[in-house]
């Protein structure tokens, strides 16, 4: 049996960022989400300032992934863990990015009273915390049943989602005063589908990668 | 079909032309064996010549061959491999090393009578060598030494350049890599020109007439000081080879069985000429597995 | 950054009248691998014989120029050239095992530098062995012809051989194009465990070989050194247009 240590070593790298980033957008999403119930401003901010260094592994990702094709000519499963690699990089990196537009939500509600107490938002963003921790141990175990499992719970999101469109969209008709803050939230609550949307990429990937089909999760 | 029908014949035509040479190589063998197997004895092999009476032996010219033989080698072995090394690994590619190349080949084409003239002029006459087995070994070395240098030279050339600088690299000097690296590598190709070499002394005549002459004094095989001039091993002592007698007892024996007596040499002969070469085959095939551990 | 091992500054090599490297300044990082590429007679070969002057070997070739190691010019006629080439190592295309026993094929270099004590050749032969992942596949016909391995196993075989004399240097000629896929895969990783303890120079036409082996890459076009860089740089962004196209094989 033949080793190839570079190119094993470069896989596992770039895997090992992938949990990073994973897990940093786990905790970015619950931070926000904190961050946006409780109105904690630091909290918020401390989201936005952790987000860069998400962007910096991507980074380091892109230029492994380059370097290990360019130098080590990986084919089959290796090429598809690379370019899956590639894919779910990006998608945790826009992941991160709409954690941190939850955290400015927060930011922009400094100061005020919520409307409402939170209580569809914070149920969303566990279940998609949930897909995210699910998607990166598919990704990991290369695991296609818990990957098609994971995407099923968009449509619980999806669902979520509409419910709080439905009921901002009441409390926006009984007072226009609340009608910036409900804007606020509804978009919130989209960014959160959108962040679960990302979660059944991954899940297209490791699907990808296991098995070298494409399939449509969403 | 025309190229196949070519085909069958050219190798018709090869495998006929090789059926020949064999058909001649045995008859030629099996006459002369056939002749003289009969009249060979332990007698015969062992007694001395006779002149005028049958029933001589050729013990004395056996025993001289084959102390010849020993001697031209003893000569002609470190010298034509010590030339054929320079030439192949140390002579700079100038004109001195390819006329040197040339002469060593007019000297291959030489007639042995001439090398033997030579030999009288020089060993014999000018060195006062007298009629001795050492101015004949000389004189076959002369013979002998353009071939030995031009195969060791061959066989060297023949060694893979990448052996010789696998040996350079590891840090060995040039002498280290020639001598433990490309001779053994060498070896089954100077092996065959030795043996060459050897048959041609053993079968040699015309340049021995001459030089070591064609008589041989009483010898008394109990003496093996080879300073003593009775002693058969004194190099200096005039001896007459088995080819040499055979000439000599074709064109002036007197003895009445002259015609059995040069049979019976050819074809012991050619029997030690056979034996010497299987022998040297199979002495040089155990050492080359040695040095190169191959089974 | 590592230290460097030796480098070369100006060097020229001629063959007769012809010139085939054009005052090449490189400098070789200690313990790391450098690989030369280029399409054939570019130069690589000459260059890397003129690194332990095994040019020397061929009528009519001439240096000029520096090979500094360890500050020493080894062109220079004080340079006892046979310590030189023990310190370098040489690996040829062809596997070119001596005609000799595998024991004899390790043992021969040390014992000739002075080791004659047997065990303590036993252990060299042993740990050359293992260096080179021969040792299981060989260690019950060590006294068997050299010449019975199959060719990847011959070409570790010359690769034990030239480590045992301890060189701190080795030079490869190309040291997988003669093998199969398999082989050539155990080579290259033999290649990634040995720069731990030597420099390495590799020169390759296989120009993935290259990019999969080397920390350095140094690309030559008729006898000019066109650009010299880490490996990663050349194969992913190099700065000269005809690397570019010889790397991505528009070369021509």
């Amino acid at each position: 049996m033949v080793v190839r240590k570079e190119l094993d070593d470069g896989l596992k790298q770039i895997q090992d960022w992938l949990g990073e980033m994973g897990g940093r957008v786990e905790r970015a999403l619950r931070e926000s989400m904190t961050a946006l119930t409780n109105l904690d401003m630091n909290l918020a901010r401390k989201v936005l300032a952790d987000d860069l260094r998400l962007n910096q592994i991507e980074e380091q990702i892109d230029e492994a992934a380059a370097r290990l094709i360019a130098t080590q000519q990986p084919v089959a499963k290796d090429l598809r863990r690379i370019l899956a690699g590639i894919t779910i990089a990006s998608d945790l990196e826009r992941m991160g990015d709409l954690s941190v537009d939850v955290a400015k939500a927060a930011i922009r509600l400094e100061g005020q009273q919520l409307v409402k107490p939170l209580i569809d938002l914070p149920r969303m963003a566990d279940i998609v915390r949930g897909m995210i921790a699910e998607s990166i141990r598919a990704y990991n175990e290369e695991n296609v049943d818990l990957a098609l499992k994971m995407a099923k719970d968009d449509d619980e999101v999806d669902a979520l989602c509409g419910t709080v469109f439905r009921d901002l969209a009441a409390i926006m008709a009984g007072d226009s005063g609340t009608i910036g803050q409900a804007m606020l939230l509804s978009f919130t609550a989209r960014y959160i589908e959108r962040i679960a949307d990302h979660a059944t990429n991954i899940g297209e990937s490791v699907v990808y990668l296991a098995t070298g089909k494409r399939p449509e999760l969403n | 079909m025309k190229a196949r029908a070519a085909d069958r014949v050219a190798t018709g035509v090869i495998i006929g032309m090789a059926s020949l040479i064999m058909l001649v190589l045995v008859g030629l063998i099996a006459y002369l064996l056939f002749r003289g197997l009969s009249h060979i004895s332990w007698h015969f092999l062992t007694s001395p010549p006779q002149s005028i009476k049958a029933g001589g032996g050729i013990g004395p010219q056996l025993f001289n061959s084959l102390y010849l033989l020993i001697l031209t080698m003893l000569i002609t072995i470190p010298l034509g491999i010590g030339a054929g090394i320079y030439m192949s690994q140390y002579a700079k590619a100038n004109q001195l090393t390819a006329f040197i190349r040339l002469v060593v080949e007019v000297l291959s084409s030489f007639p042995s009578i001439v090398i033997g003239l030579f030999g009288l002029l020089v060993f014999v006459n000018l060195f006062h060598m007298k009629y001795s087995l050492a101015a004949g070994a000389l004189a076959l070395t002369v013979f002998n030494l353009p071939l030995m240098v031009r195969v060791t030279e061959q066989a060297l050339n023949g060694v893979p350049r990448e052996q010789k600088e696998a040996g350079l690299a590891l840090g060995l000097s040039r002498w280290k890599t020639i001598s433990s690296i490309m001779l053994p590598m060498a070896f089954p190709a100077i092996l065959t020109g030795t043996i060459l070499a050897a048959g041609r002394v053993f079968g040699e005549a015309a340049a021995l007439l001459f030089t070591a002459g064609m008589t041989t004094p009483r010898l008394d095989f109990g003496n093996w000081n080879p300073l003593d001039s009775h002693s058969p091993l004194n190099p200096f002592r005039p001896a007459e080879t088995l080819a040499v007698h055979i000439w000599k007892i074709n064109s002036e024996g007197r003895a009445p069985d002259a015609p059995e007596i040069a049979a019976g040499a050819s074809a012991v002969l050619i029997i030690v000429v056979l034996l010497f070469n299987f022998g040297a085959r199979w002495l040089g095939r155990a050492i080359y597995r040695k040095f190169t551990a191959t089974k | 950054m590592s230290d460097t091992a030796f480098y070369t500054k100006d060097l020229s090599v001629f063959y007769g009248e012809k010139q085939a490297i054009k005052k090449v300044s490189i400098t070789f990082p200690e313990r790391q691998v450098v690989a030369f590429i280029g399409p054939s007679g570019c130069g690589k070969s000459t260059f890397l014989r003129s690194l332990n002057r095994m040019n020397d070997v061929i009528p009519g070739a001439r240096v000029e120029g520096e090979i500094r190691i360890g500050g020493r010019d080894i062109n220079d006629p004080s340079t006892d050239v046979v310590r030189l080439r023990q310190k370098i190592g040489m690996v040829w295309q062809k596997p070119n095992p001596f005609h000799k026993s595998i024991y004899e094929n390790i043992a021969f270099g040390p014992r000739y530098h002075g080791v004659k004590d047997k065990r303590n050749l036993d252990e060299i032969v042993e740990s050359s062995l293992r260096k080179t992942a021969l040792w299981d596949e060989v260690k019950d016909r060590l006294h068997g012809s050299a010449l019975a391995l199959s060719g990847g196993q011959q070409q570790r075989l010359c690769i034990a051989r030239s480590i045992a004399v301890q060189p701190s240097i080795l030079l490869m000629d190309e040291p997988a194009s003669a093998l199969d896929p398999v082989s050539t895969a155990k080579i290259e990783e033999l290649i990634a465990e040995l720069k731990r303890d030597y420099s390495i120079v590799i020169v390759t036409h296989n120009m993935y070989q290259a990019a999969r082996v080397s920390d350095k890459t140094a690309f030559f076009l008729m006898g000019d050194l066109i650009e010299y860089d880490e490996t990663q740089k050349m194969f992913t962004n190099p700065s000269n247009r005809a690397t570019d196209d010889y790397i991505s094989g528009r070369f021509g």
